[in-house]
């Protein structure tokens, strides 16, 4: 088979992995060597849907032993098949990174005659990239299941490393992907933070020891394919951050790839539901947000006319309003249209004199949200009375003259939800700014 | 009303800064000559480049502002704005001033202008250090040829010296006939007038081939999304990249 047809077929199987993130790492190129990687990524190009290209995104094969539902390479489905030889890979990668095309490679793989055997060919692949002085990022997919050895051979030549949950339960991962156990999954994660905590006291006594998996180890749930509830996901990355120490969860809004009895019948994929957990992901990274805090029993799904944040505000409102020049930096980062970005601007800008409401746009804050959670220099400049009906009323009516101006993904979202009011800035999700 | 013209060099635009203090003048403007046109409302001083003057002023940013002012500034002068000379003088007359804590003052229009077009700058060199595409041509030599909107070429030039240090690389912009090369070992800014076709390295047209390939089969059928594309990648970066042409 040509490697163009190779080519076509195992990138095409990698899409749906979310995870274009190529940040985090610094690794350092080595002299008369190639690439090197920068701390807060690089984008290289941006797909037809619109999404971040940064690594090459691809299989290794799409041969599979196993046959999870919900998954286009499970052994039923008649699909063409191929597999790249760790040498093409190599060419493949390292001839893209010269050109300027790609930061690295992002590279996982179906599970061909057993895992440990594909784990095998994953691990020939990273470390003849590195023998060859390739010095660019690379993320790869472990398989679930491989022998950890290998699996701790591979961690000394990458940049990140993860292995892919899924379904956010166990009883997810029973009905429709019944070969796969959660002690499959468990384990290497287990087993990659401790090395990377081992690894990292190794390094300071011994500063040459090659690096364990700099970036850290992300994974990746499936939304929508499951009955499960948003609280029960967003416990679970909580859980995944403070226990196996992850860099990222990614949600992935399942895309209807078969008609498996146990699957949900759906025509498009739940965008907004992923949105949401994207905003309320960066809420607990970032914002100092905990999950129980954001959702619980009584509402254990997201709303879907208020981002969690302004969702959360509303339910305290005796918190507000904060007086910007006196709140301290935690609380600056609770307010409505308030980001990262515009609270360290604020507090910088306070120590050389007072904000008044004018500055606050200068500065970037969204007033259209914030304005209801603020005062400033005493004043409140929410045009409504402060209780939660008014609030909520202006916060949707504001909204709602956006409604024409961005359609396209839009126009899948209503068929969605019938009743659905608009999505907010659907670039929150790339920028992190709530 | 008077008017600062200089040679439309750093150190001409430093130049004219260090006179304004030297002669007690107030300028309201201080153009390149570029961006120059006759008015008779205006009184013209034409400015002769000094580098030992252009010295002291860079040395006295550095030392009694900030290096990250230094940085804003040359930032704001590569955007060839024609306000940019204006800007600059205004913001430094502040930073003389305040001193240390003149990029704190994120609410000062003297600041917010500088800042504005630097994010602009930065911007751009961000967003080429992902677009650049090298082709390879004969002799293994990799060209990228780009238009971009700021003079940023030699803000470019240590990025892909860390990155490609391997390999030789010219990187054009089309647009100022400037360019960087590197031969492995150090680069040269310089003017580049390039006469007659370029010549393709022989596997230069497979690997462009599967890099159109790998982008069209990457993006999820059921998301197509131009306008994010677009507003992502702007069309003014498209001419030069591969996968669009
Ligand atoms: S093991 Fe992986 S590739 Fe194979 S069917 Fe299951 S999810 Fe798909």
């Amino acid at each position: 088979m040509e490697i163009l047809d190779k080519l076509k077929i195992l990138a095409d199987a990698a899409k749906y992995d979310v995870s274009c993130s190529s940040s985090g790492s610094s690794r350092k190129n080595k002299k008369g060597g190639l690439g090197n990687s920068h701390i807060s990524g690089i984008c290289h190009s941006w797909s037809d849907d619109g999404r971040c290209i940064s690594l090459l995104k691809i299989l290794f094969t799409n041969y599979c032993i196993y046959d999870c539902a919900y998954c286009v390479n499970r052994s039923s489905n008649d699909i063409p098949r191929a597999m790249f030889s760790p040498e093409e890979m190599v060419n493949l990668t390292v001839n893209f990174y010269r050109r300027n095309y790609i930061e690295g490679l992002f590279l996982s793989s179906a599970i061909y005659k057993s895992p440990s055997y594909t784990m095998e060919l994953l691990l020939k692949t990273v470390k003849t990239l590195r023998e060859k002085n390739f010095n660019g990022y690379i993320h790869l997919k472990a398989i679930p299941g491989a022998d950890l050895n290998i699996m701790r051979e591979a961690g000394k030549h990458v940049d990140r490393m993860s292995v892919n949950i899924e379904l956010p339960s166990n009883n997810g991962l029973k009905l429709l992907a019944p070969q796969k156990s959660k002690e499959h999954i468990i384990k290497p994660m287990g087993l990659i933070s401790s090395k990377i905590v081992e690894n990292v006291s190794e390094r300071k006594l011994y500063k040459n020891s090659d690096k364990f998996v700099p970036a850290g180890q992300s994974t990746q749930l499936i939304v929508g394919a499951t009955p499960d509830k948003d609280l029960n996901i967003l416990t679970l990355s909580e859980s995944l951050y403070e226990r196996f120490n992850l860099k990222r969860v990614y949600y992935s809004a399942y895309v209807p790839v078969s008609k498996h009895p146990n699957l949900p019948q759906i025509s498009t994929p739940p965008l907004l539901r992923e949105h949401r957990l994207y905003q309320a992901d960066w809420l607990l990274r970032f914002y100092g947000f905990k999950s129980q805090e954001l959702l619980d029993s009584k509402n254990p799904n997201f709303d879907i006319h208020f981002d969690p944040k302004c969702n959360w505000a509303i339910r305290n409102l005796h918190l507000f309003p904060v007086e910007i020049n006196r709140a301290d930096y935690e609380m600056l980062l609770r307010i409505p249209g308030i980001g990262i970005k515009s609270a360290k601007k604020i507090i910088s800008a306070r120590r050389v004199g007072p904000i008044n409401y004018d500055n606050l746009k200068k500065i970037g804050a969204v007033l259209k949200r914030a304005k209801y959670f603020i005062t400033c220099q005493g004043k409140y400049y929410g045009e409504t009375k402060f209780n939660e009906d008014n609030i909520k009323n202006s916060l949707l009516a504001n909204s709602s003259d956006k409604l024409n101006i961005t359609q396209g993904e839009q126009l899948s979202l209503f068929s969605l939800y019938p009743n659905l009011l608009p999505l907010p800035d659907i670039l929150t999700k790339i920028t992190g700014e709530l | 009303m008077m008017c600062y013209i200089y040679d439309g060099s750093f150190e001409g635009l430093l130049t004219a800064i260090y006179e304004t203090y030297y002669r007690k003048e107030h300028p309201n403007k201080i153009l390149s000559i570029t961006d120059y046109e006759k008015s008779f409302l205006y009184k013209d001083v034409f400015i002769d480049t000094d580098p030992n003057k252009s010295d002291k002023v860079y040395n006295s940013i550095k030392t009694k502002i900030s290096n990250q002012t230094l940085k804003h500034v040359f930032h704001a002068f590569v955007s060839e704005n024609e306000d940019s000379g204006t800007w600059i003088y205004n913001y430094l007359r502040l930073g003389w001033k305040v001193g240390k804590k003149l990029d704190l003052h994120l609410t000062d229009d003297r600041v917010l202008a500088i800042h504005n077009i630097t994010r602009k700058v930065s911007r751009e060199i961000h967003y080429m250090q992902g677009l650049l595409r090298f082709r390879k041509i004969k002799n293994d030599v990799f060209y990228a040829p780009f238009e971009p909107q700021f003079n940023i070429v030699g803000l470019l030039a240590s990025h892909f010296a860390n990155r490609m240090s391997d390999q030789n690389w010219i990187i054009h912009d089309v647009k100022r006939d400037i360019g960087v090369l590197y031969n492995q070992e150090e680069w040269v800014i310089t003017n580049i007038n390039l006469k007659g076709d370029i010549t393709f390295a022989e596997d230069e047209e497979f690997y462009q081939k599967l890099w159109k390939e790998y982008f069209k089969n990457i993006a999820i059928k059921n998301r197509i999304n131009p306008k994010l594309q677009k507003s992502n990648m702007p069309m003014k970066y498209w001419k030069y990249l591969i996968e669009k042409n």
